[in-house]
């Protein structure tokens, strides 16, 4: 049992979820209106977009692929569909061709990726800007209303008791990508691929195929996310998500997940998105300029990474 | 020259297989024995990991053809392979070492139950078995991530997929040099257990004393051509070191 519990902490998700727990209890003690239900209610509203897109690019990244796109997907999809919603189509629709817009970014990410050999950073850097540019151009450079009524808004913005159902959607896909990559074949197949593409190959794994899912998968969470940042606000922004895809970034290192692939649970990344919004609210409550924010993440990113490299040394030893 | 009228298990009529300009394997014809242990020798760039990738399904070839048990058959993917009872054993062992062992072990072909789910216990039961009947030492868990194991113990994980999945050929593609001189004992001594139970093995390597030792039989290639095909009481290291090297 005492060993169990020593696995648990030294896992990549206990490690990080003792850090979360950790912060609660201290803002809980010494920070003012830390427990109060309006900021609870805020932190909770304020996590699963970042959250939602980070547990997608975390699928991705474990395959050994990122995509810097996601930014521009997270505009992109809800643009559309608050443009289709604003002339009268039907939201589901809307909602089903925002996914559809993520999906096809994420494929055609994928597809150039594998079949040009280049690295995903280079080819995604180019697919940043240019539908971030197509985005400027659908919304002729305007913010587009975006507000949800009857069951829609429910789904999409709204508060069953303390937790946003946005909570629960981040949540329900979170457990949803664990299984999909603890549990099944192809998410074994995502982590080979990561982890030794050659091997994963010589083993008859279709990598290409493997890959190209994977920014499929990113895309559909980015266009997600995106559709839920702008019901939560009302409005779609041209600009939203820039900068977006590096915070992802940060979010999966503090939850564990390695950069060259092949090591990452999107449990972690949901801590990790979790923790950096709980660092933010802290910093807001204590009244710490909001500048100095992206200083305070930057050296948790550090100590989040120095961290994880003990960890996984410590888990090591165990066996 | 071994000459019987047995059916080989492989055989190989006039395969070429080209990469542009190339000629890497010419017009070469090959017969591999059920229990037979051949080496394939050559220089660097003689075809040998050609041969090796065409057999393994990751290459086709141009022309020619593979016969299994006297039965045409196209090796289109490593399943294709795989399935015919022909196994890879690589140099880096084709492990992904952020993984650990039965993960490892079962790659590509994990035991699902429904809907594509993993049956962890399953692989974990079997692994332990598998490992255990080639009487590999020092791999505690199963659990284990394959970068803690040594050299040796990663091959074993290699050579415990051959094992579990009962292959009738083993192709092992340089298997030691990344080992100590135990280790490559251990795959050794290896080799001839699966030799005294039928299974027949290709072992390529440019470390010719190495071979020598296990082999059966060798084959010569040069230029992607079979230049010479000896048993191995006919001929010593040196003899053999010399044809290699003729231009």
């Amino acid at each position: 049992m005492a060993i169990n519990l020593r696995r648990l902490l030294l896992s990549k998700e206990g490690s990080i979820f003792l850090v979360l727990i950790s912060l609660h209890v201290l803002a809980a003690l010494f920070v003012d209106r830390y427990t109060s239900p309006s900021n609870i209610k805020l932190l909770l509203r304020a996590i699963p977009s970042l959250g939602i897109l980070s547990i997608g690019v975390t699928v991705l990244m474990i395959s050994g692929e990122f995509d810097l796109s996601i930014g521009s997907t997270f505009a992109l999809a809800p643009m559309v569909s608050a443009l289709c919603y604003d002339v009268g189509l039907n939201i589901w629709l809307c909602v089903i061709i925002a996914l559809i817009i993520g999906a096809a970014v994420g494929l055609s990410n994928g597809l150039i990726t594998v079949k040009t050999g280049m690295p995903s950073f280079i080819v995604t850097i180019g697919a940043m800007m240019f539908w971030r540019g197509i985005v400027l151009v659908v919304a002729d450079g305007r913010m587009v209303p975006f507000e949800l009524e009857g069951f829609a808004r429910f789904v999409f913005n709204d508060m069953i008791g303390w937790v946003s159902t946005q909570f629960i959607w981040f949540a329900v896909f979170t457990a949803i990508l664990w299984i999909f990559l603890s549990k099944m074949r192809f998410g074994n197949w995502i982590f080979a691929t990561g982890g030794n593409l050659k091997a994963a190959q010589a083993m008859g794994i279709n990598t290409d195929l493997v890959k190209v899912t994977c920014f499929i998968i990113a895309g559909i969470m980015a266009a997600y996310a995106g559709i839920f940042d702008s019901a939560r606000v009302d409005i779609v922004n041209p600009l939203q998500g820039e900068g977006i895809a590096l915070t992802a970034i940060a979010a999966m290192v503090i939850g564990g997940t390695r950069l060259g692939g092949g090591v990452g649970t999107v449990l972690g990344t949901f801590f990790g998105a979790s923790i950096m919004f709980t660092i933010q609210d802290i910093l807001m409550l204590m009244r710490v300029s909001a500048y100095l924010f992206q200083s305070f993440v930057g050296v948790v990113i550090i100590l989040a990474a120095i961290g994880n490299q003990i960890a996984a040394r410590g888990a090591r030893k165990i066996w | 020259m071994v000459e019987t009228n047995e059916v080989p298990f492989i055989e190989l009529k006039n395969v070429s297989k080209n990469f542009g300009r190339i000629e890497a394997i010419k017009n070469l014809s090959l017969k591999i024995y059920k229990g037979e242990s051949l080496g394939l020798l050559g220089d660097n760039g003689a075809g040998k990991s050609t041969l090796i990738k065409i057999l393994s399904g990751l290459h086709q070839q141009d022309s020619g053809q593979i016969l299994i048990n006297g039965e045409e058959v196209k090796l289109n993917s490593y399943a294709d392979s795989t399935r015919h009872g022909i196994e890879t054993i690589y140099q880096d062992s084709a492990v992904v070492e952020l993984m650990n062992v039965y993960r490892n072990i079962f790659l590509g072909r994990e035991i699902t139950k429904r809907f594509g789910f993993l049956d962890v216990k399953e692989m974990d039961k079997l692994s332990r078995e598998v490992l255990d009947s080639i009487g590999i030492q020092g791999i505690t868990s199963t659990r284990r991530l394959v970068e803690t194991l040594s050299g040796g113990q990663k091959q074993s994980v290699a050579i415990a997929r051959a094992v579990y999945f009962q292959s009738k050929v083993l192709l092992l593609d340089e298997p030691t040099s990344a080992l100590s001189v135990k280790e490559t004992r251990f795959v050794h001594d290896f080799i001839i257990r699966l030799k005294n139970e039928g299974i027949s093995s290709v072992y390529v390597s440019h470390t010719i004393a190495n071979v020598h030792d296990v082999v059966d039989r060798f084959v010569i290639l040069r230029h992607g051509e079979n230049v010479g095909e000896y048993n191995r009481d006919e001929i010593s290291v040196n003899e053999l070191s010399d044809i290699i090297c003729e231009h």
